[in-house]
């Protein structure tokens, strides 16, 4: 596996909050899946930030939506995984499960 | 400022800072969300979270600009006006001094009319070309009127309030016009709505 594919834990957070939603959903949906889910509350910046590193290593794909009234007239911006992004879940899920394993009776002991 | 809308200078200072790409996605997810809370909870709850949400996004979104150098560009073209703007202050002042008039005094008071027009169309002329372009050349006019101050530049002497006002009123003035302009623009845009 290169450098570049690992993922950094807010980075595997987003992509996992964007893997439950369905296709297409905006920062504030995915920062509130979050706070719900682990009450980590990130700011809405440091999603978009971290969406927009994802995008770059094409493990996400983003399109504008349509602007509307709620929104001050503007627009939504939606993302989606992409096949790259799956794969680079399950690439971390394996490696953090080759690490972890023989932990438990390690750890029964301390 | 209208109980049920988001806070005016946190929308103003995520419109001026964040990246373009980025600008219209986060500041409407705001508006939303805080319209979705100011339902149950008071308008002050509401007003706090949008403030922390600004605050807290500002250096992240400032961090994702300079990694992909959107920091960069804004930054020429800071630099880039700020260069001919200073040069046309340079050939205001000197005509002032020449031709109009030579005396210090008179000199003392035209210098913040020339500094303040200067800094206002260089303010203009920043945001039409990249409206995060203001905030850099904000910074610079500071840095050097700071720079000017200590170095004690101006040979006659001031009161402190003279060159305070320098400091202080120079960058607002280069954020604030291009805001105002806006704003005239917008209104007049929506009396001719409203006519035809």
């Amino acid at each position: 596996m290169k450098r570049g594919e690992l993922l950094g834990s807010l980075e595997h957070i987003i992509l996992l909050a964007l893997a439950r939603l369905d296709d297409g959903a905006h920062g504030m949906i995915v920062r509130r899946e979050i706070e719900e889910r682990t009450g980590r509350n990130i700011s809405i910046g440091a999603v978009y930030a971290t969406l927009e590193r994802l995008e770059a290593k094409g493990y996400v794909s983003s399109f504008t939506g349509e602007p509307t009234p709620q929104r001050g007239g503007r627009a939504k911006r939606l993302f989606r995984v992409e096949a790259a992004g799956k794969r680079a879940l399950q690439v971390s899920e394996q490696t953090i499960r080759s690490m972890k394993g023989g932990l438990k009776d390690r750890w029964r002991t301390i | 400022m209208r109980p049920s809308s988001p806070p005016t200078f946190a929308c103003w200072l995520l419109e001026s800072v964040l990246p373009d790409p980025y600008r219209e996605a986060i500041l409407g997810d705001l508006i939303e969300e805080f319209a979705l809370r100011i339902e149950p909870a008071s308008s002050f709850a509401a007003s706090r979270w949008f403030w922390s949400q600004a605050c807290r996004s500002v250096p992240s979104m400032i961090w994702c600009s300079i990694r992909s150098r959107d920091c960069l560009i804004s930054m020429s073209i800071a630099m880039g006006v700020y260069i001919s703007m200073s040069t046309l202050k340079l050939a205001a002042d000197w005509m002032i001094s020449k031709l109009v008039s030579p005396d210090p005094t008179m000199q003392v008071i035209l210098a913040p009319i020339v500094f303040l027009t200067a800094a206002a169309i260089a303010g203009c002329v920043a945001a039409r070309i990249r409206r995060g372009a203001t905030i850099f050349l904000a910074l610079m006019v500071t840095i050097t009127v700071a720079v000017s101050i200590e170095l004690k530049v101006c040979r006659i002497p001031v009161p402190w309030w003279y060159e305070f006002g320098f400091l202080t009123l120079g960058p607002l003035t280069v954020i604030i016009t291009p805001r105002l302009f806006e704003r005239l623009k917008q209104r007049r845009l929506k009396q001719q709505r409203a006519v035809t």
